[in-house]
C-alpha cells in the first residue's frame, strides 16, 4: 500500500540529523537572495531589462530551494507530488502562454 | 453493545449534518444534486414553455435570459458535478477496498461548501433576480454596465462552490493514491474509480482557472476593477480564454466518469470481463490530457485567426480518436455477452448511441469553417444537450439504479424504473434532435422567442412535447423513490452478481466498510474470488479494532461563515463580509489546536455484528 512510506529506522534517523542544517542552509539562502533582488531593484544604476532578468532568475532560483528543502521534493516517495507539479506546471505553462499570445502579440 | 463509548454518537437530523462517512455524504451529495436538477430541470420546461409557439408573451426578456442562466449553470455547477461527487463518495472508497476517503473531515466540508454556495446562488430568485449573462457569463456582458445584481450571485455563489469542489479534487486524489487495498495496483482499479482519479486531476489543474476568473469579475463588479473594461486597458477576451480553460475540462469532468459508471454497468449486465481494459484506461488518461489544449474551439469566432483556430480544431478532432477507442471497447464487451435488460442496463447501453450522436456533431462543430456557421446557434443546444443528457445523465441514471441497493440495501422498483427510462429517453430525444434542424435553419440559442411561418413552429412544438415528457419520467423516478423506500431492506450483498469489490460487502456497507481489508489477486477482484469458488473477499489483516474518525459539526459552521461573508461582499457591507471570514477561519484555527483523535470499534463489536448478520 504504501512503499513511499517505508523508511528503515536507520534512514529516519539520518533523515532527522540531516534535516535541521539543510533548512538553516536553505533559509539563510533565501535571505541573502532576497536582499540580492531587492539590491538590484534599489541601487537603480542597472538596465532595467538586466535588474528584470536577474530577479527572475533569483525567484526562480527561491522556488528552487522551496520546493526541494522545505517541500522534501528531494526526499525518496515524493514522486507523486513531482509528476502533479510538472504537469501542473506544463498545462498552466501552456494555457498562460497561448491565451496572452492570441490576447495581446 | 458490547463496548460503550466516550465519544458522542448523533442520531437523526445531526447525525447527516456532522457525518463524516464517505457513503453518507455520497447520499447527501445525491439528494443535493436531485434537488438542484428538478429546479433546473423545472426551469428548462419553463424555457421550452414559452418557446412552444411564435411571439409568446410568458417570458420575455430578462425573466427569459435568467430562466436560461440559471438553468445552465445550476445544471452544470449543482446538478451533475455534485452527482458526480456523490458517486464517487459512494463507490471509490468501497472499489478500492478503503475503509473511508483520507481526508473523512475535508470530504464533509466539502459538500457544505458546495451546498452553501448552490443555495446562495438560488437565493437571486428572491432577491431581486437571478444572474442573466448565460452560464458562461461572458464580459463585459456580466459586468455591471449590462447585468444587474443577479451577477453577483454567481460569482459568489460558485466561488464558495468551487472551494469546495477543489478539496474534494485533492481528497480523492490522495484516497486513490493512498488507501487503495494491498494488491490493488493501478492496473486492477476498476474503471469508475480510474474515472474518478482522472476526474480529479482535471478538476485540480482547471478549476484554478475559473477562480482566477471570478475573482477578476468579483473585483471588477464589486471594487470597480477593470480587468475586463477595454477603455481602461482590460480585454474581454480574457474572461473567454480563463473561461474555457477550465470550461473545456470541466466538460470532460462531467463525461468521464460517467464513461466510468458506463464500463462498470456494461461490464456486469453482458457478464465479461470488460474488452481492452488497459487501451479503456489509456483512452481515460489521453482524453484528460487533450482535454486542456483544445479550449479555444469555443472561441473561433472570437477572431484569432487560421493558424490558432487550425491547431486548435485537429487537437479537438483528436479527442474523438481516444473517445471511439472506448465506443469500440463497449460494443466488444457487449458482443457476445449475456446481456440483461434491466433498468440499469438500459440506461447504460442506451447511453452509447446517444452519446455517439453528440459526439458525431461535436467533430461537425471542430471545423472552424463550419463552426462560423454554427456558432450560437441551436445546433450547438442540440450538440451538448446530447453529451450532456445523452451521455453525463444517462449515465449517472444507470449509476443510480446500479448502485441504489448498495447506498440504502433496497432495490428500486424495475416496472417503474422501466417506465421512467423510456420516458425520459423518448422525451430526451424528441426534445433534442429537432433542436439540429432548428439550428441549422437559423434559430439562434438564448432568444426568447421567434416569428411564424419561417418553419421554426414544428420543431420547437415537438421540442416542448418532449421535454414535458421528460418531466413526466422524473415523476416516475420519484414515485419510485417514495414506494421503494417504504419497503424493507431486502437487498443481497450483490444482487446483479457483480464483479467489483462493493459488491462483496452488505448492502448498505457497514460505516467501517470492510471488516478486514481485502487482498485483491486481480483485476475484477470480486469476480475473481467468485470463480475460485470463494463466497467472500480473502482478508488481507487479522481481525482487528478499527480506527474511525469522530464527526463534527464544524464543516457546516464553517460552510455557514462562508455563505454570510458571501452576502456581505454582494451587499457590500464588508463588516459581515469580514464576520463570515472570521468565523471560517475560527473554526479552521479550533481544527488545527484541537487534537482529535476519533474512535475504535472494538473487535467484539464487529464479532456481535457478525452474528447478526
Amino acid at each position: 500500500m504504501s512503499s513511499q512510506h517505508e523508511h528503515t529506522a536507520a534512514e529516519n534517523h539520518a533523515h532527522r540529523q540531516e534535516g535541521p542544517r539543510n533548512h538553516y542552509i536553505s533559509f539563510a539562502l533565501s535571505i541573502i537572495l532576497t536582499i540580492l533582488a531587492f539590491a538590484g531593484v534599489v541601487y537603480g544604476g542597472l538596465d532595467r531589462g538586466f535588474v528584470l532578468a536577474f530577479i527572475v532568475i533569483l525567484a526562480i532560483v527561491q522556488a528552487v530551494f522551496q520546493m526541494v528543502y522545505w517541500m522534501h521534493m528531494k526526499d525518496r516517495g515524493h514522486l507523486y507530488p513531482i509528476m502533479f507539479i510538472v504537469m501542473g506546471a506544463v498545462i498552466a505553462g501552456i494555457a498562460v502562454f497561448t491565451a496572452v499570445y492570441w490576447m495581446w502579440w | 453493545m458490547a463496548h460503550a463509548h466516550k465519544v458522542k454518537q448523533y442520531r437523526g437530523v445531526m447525525d447527516w449534518l456532522t457525518t463524516v462517512d464517505h457513503k453518507k455524504i455520497g447520499i447527501l451529495y445525491l439528494a443535493a444534486a436531485a434537488f438542484f436538477f428538478l429546479v433546473g430541470g423545472l426551469e428548462a420546461v419553463l424555457i421550452r414553455v414559452q418557446l412552444m409557439y411564435p411571439e409568446q408573451n410568458i417570458f420575455v426578456g430578462e425573466a427569459f435570459n435568467q430562466l436560461v442562466t440559471m438553468h445552465g449553470t445550476t445544471m452544470i455547477f449543482f446538478a451533475a458535478m455534485p452527482a458526480i461527487f456523490g458517486f464517487m463518495n459512494v463507490a471509490v472508497p468501497l472499489q478500492i477496498g478503503a475503509r473511508d476517503v483520507a481526508y473523512p473531515y475535508v470530504n464533509a466540508l466539502s459538500f457544505w461548501l458546495f451546498l452553501a454556495g448552490g443555495v446562495l446562488m438560488n437565493t437571486s430568485w428572491f432577491l431581486g433576480g437571478a444572474p442573466d449573462a448565460g452560464w458562461t457569463a461572458y464580459a463585459p456582458l456580466s459586468t455591471t454596465a449590462y447585468s444587474g445584481f443577479g451577477m453577483d450571485f454567481y460569482v459568489l455563489g460558485l466561488q464558495i462552490a468551487g472551494i469546495g469542489t477543489l478539496i474534494g479534487a485533492i481528497n480523492f486524489l490522495v484516497t486513490i493514491i493512498n488507501m487503495r487495498a494491498p494488491g490493488m495496483t493501478f492496473m486492477r482499479m476498476p474503471l469508475f474509480t480510474w474515472t474518478a482519479f482522472i476526474t480529479s486531476v482535471l478538476l485540480l489543474f482547471a478549476f484554478p482557472a475559473f477562480t482566477v476568473a471570478l475573482v477578476e469579475l468579483m473585483f471588477d463588479r464589486i471594487f470597480s476593477g477593470n480587468f475586463f473594461e477595454a477603455s481602461k486597458g482590460g480585454n474581454v477576451v480574457l474572461w473567454q480564454h480563463l473561461f474555457w480553460i477550465f470550461g473545456h475540462p470541466e466538460v470532460y469532468v462531467l463525461i468521464l466518469p460517467a464513461f466510468g459508471i458506463i464500463s462498470e454497468v456494461v461490464s456486469v449486465f453482458s457478464r465479461k470481463r470488460l474488452f481492452g481494459y488497459s487501451s479503456m484506461v489509456f483512452a481515460t488518461i489521453l482524453i484528460g490530457f487533450l482535454s486542456f489544449m483544445v479550449w479555444v474551439h469555443h472561441m473561433f469566432t472570437t477572431g484569432m485567426g487560421p493558424v490558432a483556430n487550425s491547431i486548435f480544431a485537429v487537437g479537438t478532432m483528436a479527442i474523438a480518436v481516444p473517445t471511439g477507442i472506448k465506443i469500440f471497447n463497449w460494443l466488444f464487451t457487449l458482443w457476445g455477452g449475456s446481456i440483461t435488460f434491466n433498468t440499469a442496463s438500459l440506461w447504460g447501453i442506451s447511453f452509447i448511441p446517444a452519446f455517439v450522436v453528440g459526439g458525431m456533431t461535436g467533430v461537425m462543430l471542430a471545423a472552424p469553417p463550419a463552426d462560423f456557421q454554427y456558432q450560437d446557434s441551436y445546433f450547438v443546444v442540440a450538440h451538448f444537450h446530447y453529451v450532456i443528457v445523452g451521455g453525463v445523465v444517462l449515465g449517472l441514471f444507470s449509476g443510480v439504479y446500479y448502485w441504489w441497493p448498495k447506498m440504502f440495501g433496497r432495490l428500486l422498483n424495475e416496472t417503474l424504473g422501466k417506465l421512467h427510462f423510456w420516458t425520459f429517453f423518448i422525451g430526451f430525444n424528441l426534445t433534442f434532435f429537432p433542436q439540429h434542424f432548428l439550428g441549422l435553419m437559423g434559430m439562434p440559442r438564448r432568444v426568447f422567442t421567434y416569428l411564424p411561418g419561417q418553419g421554426l413552429e414544428e420543431g420547437n412544438f415537438i421540442s416542448t412535447i418532449g421535454a414535458g415528457l421528460m418531466g413526466i419520467g422524473m415523476l416516475f423516478f420519484l414515485i419510485n423513490i417514495i414506494i421503494t423506500s417504504v419497503k424493507p431492506r431486502t437487498a443481497t450483498n450483490d444482487p446483479w452478481d457483480a464483479r467489483t469489490l462493493e459488491w462483496a460487502i452488505s448492502s448498505p456497507a457497514p460505516e467501517y466498510n470492510f471488516k478486514q481489508t481485502p487482498l485483491i489477486r486481480g483485476l475484477d477482484a470480486f469476480w475473481k474470488e467468485k470463480t475460485a469458488g470463494n463466497k467472500e473477499m480473502t482478508p488481507a489483516e487479522p481481525l482487528g479494532p478499527i480506527h474511525m474518525p469522530s464527526s463534527s459539526i464544524m464543516p457546516v459552521v464553517m460552510s455557514i461563515g462562508f455563505f454570510i461573508s458571501g452576502f456581505g461582499f454582494m451587499y457590500k457591507v464588508y463588516w459581515v463580509a469580514i464576520l463570515g471570514l472570521v468565523g471560517a477561519l475560527l473554526v479552521m484555527l479550533w481544527r488545527s489546536l484541537y487534537d482529535d483523535h476519533g474512535r475504535h470499534i472494538e473487535v467484539e463489536e464487529l464479532q456481535d455484528e457478525g452474528v447478526k448478520a
